[in-house]
């Protein structure tokens, strides 16, 4: 028997769940909305009727954020940026959480201490020292240093998520490749991440999205506007002495059009690695 | 070839005061299917990952067609192990999996499909090869676990309770599948269980363990009818061999063996051995080894049994009892016509010349004298 009582009260009993998300998704979904609305309204439009839909649209302010301002310069800086620092996450970060995972050696609990401790470091309190660390090594204002910054920042929370799902694969897969043949190295590179491949894409997408929208780090560490990433770009129509909101709205779009389309991608992958092990 | 050869092996874990492993020596011989036999946490499944070169040795030495290898990584023994999980890669389709250890020793890829091929014909997976791992029942899995052991044609086969997650019709089959297939191939296996019908069906020897050390090895057979002490006994058997306390008696007529009321003649075993222990002595006796009646000849009868619990289990009854003044808890394996009822008195045979005397002290069989 499923529930009790008249069959008519049934979307009453479930209207309070309805209710909450009905609200949430309005909360969370209206300022995208009306952010994508505005990105195809001029700012006149957008002073003289702040809630009004797009008439005409104006799909040539793509164009011209694209062309017009450095939008493609950012973009593909915020691209190198982030493709690589998420790519050496991803490697470095599965290294260590496999290591930490399967390996016991001397140490082992005080190198994970201090791995997973970055987790908790807050970033405002690291960006003295790291404005100076670059500027010796002779990477301030540049794409490298930044990248460094990013992996090394993110690595305590990409092992996080990585060593609990190795930690779960059994150790008898290692020891059959071992006894098929294969070395430490090859046991990682075609057991260990093909397998953990759920919880690879839980990392990728997760340090996708952080990155794609970090600003404090950039806006710190790039100075030229020719190496700024998608972020400070966003703030070139938001000067102190100029506000484009359209194009401001424009710009914010094409900024999260690739994190859209990444989780579009991979988000049942992610579910599935951030809920492994959750039920057997 | 594929002697293995291990002299006083022993393992102590990280963080543990004991071993786990004692001092163990055993010779397995080429083509032999041995079987390591003991309860959980004898140290057996140890024994078989310091063969394979999945774990440390703490002292002693191993050696493969007389060579120590106890240096030798594990992937360079030239072993194949099948493992209780199967240890299948979940990412490889079955034909994958089989071919994995191939490619990498380099075997060209014609040969691997030709030898997977086979092997998987032989072991009727051929309609599977394409298939994950996933997408098979317990049956072939278990089979694809053990195609990847044959297809490498290792010098010795390693199996660390395969059986066990199989279910009990399944296990039968292929229990004598794995049989065949070690017996057609001829490669020296090592079987670690500890199921005694896996051992007593499987191997051409056993070697029962117990607290890290061996206690037994002999042919199956050998073992189950002449243990070596009360450990053994009572470990082979289904239901295990009956042990009493039982008096030695020294009269002027010679040794004899009191239990309640029934008395038996000890003159098979030596009277010095039976004199040193005292008076007290462990006897033990098979179920089988007791019966309803008739008297048979060599046989004595024990009265003031009392019927305990009658268990029919279709092929034959297992009749518990309870003998007065000796133990409460007997058994004796019956006919499946049995007449016997529980509460009801009876009288049970026994054939001494099945009787085993067992030192109280050690737990070590006396054995009888060969006069």
């Amino acid at each position: 028997m499923r529930g009790s009582g008249p069959l008519w009260l049934a979307p009453l009993r479930r209207s309070p769940l309805l209710i909450f998300i009905l609200l949430y998704t309005v909360v969370s979904g209206g300022p995208f909305i009306w952010v994508a609305l505005m990105s195809l309204r001029t700012t006149p439009e957008i002073f003289a009727s702040p809630y009004s839909a797009p008439s005409p649209p104006h799909f040539e302010k793509f164009v011209d954020a694209w062309t017009k301002s450095n939008y493609s310069t950012y973009f593909w800086n915020s691209t190198i940026v982030v493709v690589s620092a998420v790519a050496l996450l991803t490697l470095i970060g599965a290294m260590v959480a496999h290591c930490l995972a399967r390996y016991r050696f001397r140490g082992h609990r005080l190198v994970r201490f201090v791995i997973l401790s970055g987790i908790i470091l807050p970033p405002q309190l690291l960006i003295l020292s790291l404005f100076q660390i670059l500027l010796e090594f002779r990477l301030y204002n540049t794409l490298v240093g930044l990248i460094a910054v990013y992996v090394a920042g993110h690595l305590g929370m990409t092992v996080y998520i990585l060593e609990g799902f190795f930690a779960q694969i059994p150790q008898d897969l290692f020891d059959a490749a071992q006894m098929d043949g294969y070395s430490d190295l090859e046991i990682f590179w075609r057991i260990a991440l093909p397998i953990g491949a759920p919880a690879l894409f839980t990392a990728v997408t997760l340090n996708f999205i952080i990155l794609w929208n970090e600003f404090l780090y950039a806006v710190v560490l790039l100075t030229e506007d020719d190496k700024r990433t998608l972020p400070l770009g966003i703030m070139h129509f938001m000067g102190s002495h100029q506000l484009d909101i359209g194009m401001a709205a424009t710009g914010l779009m094409i900024a999260i059009l690739p994190v859209i389309l990444l989780y579009a991608f991979f988000s049942e992958m992610m579910i599935k690695g951030m809920t492994a092990g959750a039920a057997r | 070839m594929g002697e293995v050869e291990i002299h006083g092996l022993s393992k102590r874990y990280d963080g543990s005061p004991d071993l786990a492993v004692r001092g163990i020596t055993l010779t397995v011989l080429d083509g032999e299917f041995m079987v390591l036999l003991g309860p959980s946490g004898c140290g057996k499944s140890s024994v078989l990952r310091m063969i394979a070169g999945l774990e440390p040795i703490t002292s002693g030495t191993v050696a493969i067609d007389r060579k120590i290898v106890n240096e030798v990584p594990a992937k360079d023994r030239d072993i194949a192990m099948v493992f209780q999980s199967y240890a299948l890669y979940p990412h490889m389709d079955v034909f994958a999996n089989m071919a994995f250890g191939l490619r990498r020793r380099g075997v060209p890829r014609s040969d691997i499909e030709r030898r997977v091929n086979a092997v998987a014909v032989k072991l009727g997976l051929a309609p599977y090869l394409k298939r994950k791992p996933h997408a098979l029942s317990g049956g072939q899995r278990q089979r694809v676990a053990l195609g990847r052991a044959i297809v490498r044609e290792p010098k010795v086969f390693l199996f660390d309770e395969p059986l066990s997650n199989l279910d009990a019709a399944l296990r039968v089959t292929t229990r004598n599948e794995l049989i065949r297939q070690q017996r057609e191939i001829g490669v020296t296996a090592i079987y670690v269980t500890h199921d005694q019908i896996e051992a007593m069906t499987m191997g051409h020897r056993i070697c029962i363990m117990d607290r890290g050390e061996v206690v037994q090895i002999g042919p199956p057979l050998d073992v189950y009818r002449n243990p070596v002490n009360t450990f053994v006994a009572r470990f082979l058997g289904n239901p295990p061999m009956n042990l009493m306390d039982v008096t030695v008696e020294d009269t002027p007529a010679g040794m004899s063996v009191r239990f309640g009321s029934c008395s038996i003649s000890a003159a098979s075993w030596p009277a010095d051995e039976l004199r040193r222990m005292g008076s007290k002595a462990i006897m033990g006796i098979r179920p089988e080894d007791l019966y309803e009646g008739p008297l048979r000849e060599g046989g004595v009868a024990i009265q003031a049994a009392t019927i305990i619990a009658v268990e029919p289990l279709g092929a034959e009854t297992l009749i518990a009892v309870s003998i007065d003044g000796v133990a409460d808890d007997v058994m004796v394996r019956g006919g499946r016509e049995t007449r016997l009822r529980t509460g009801q008195s009876a009288t049970i045979m026994l054939d001494v010349s099945a009787v085993h005397l067992f030192d109280p002290e050690t737990t070590r069989v006396i054995a009888r004298s060969q006069s």
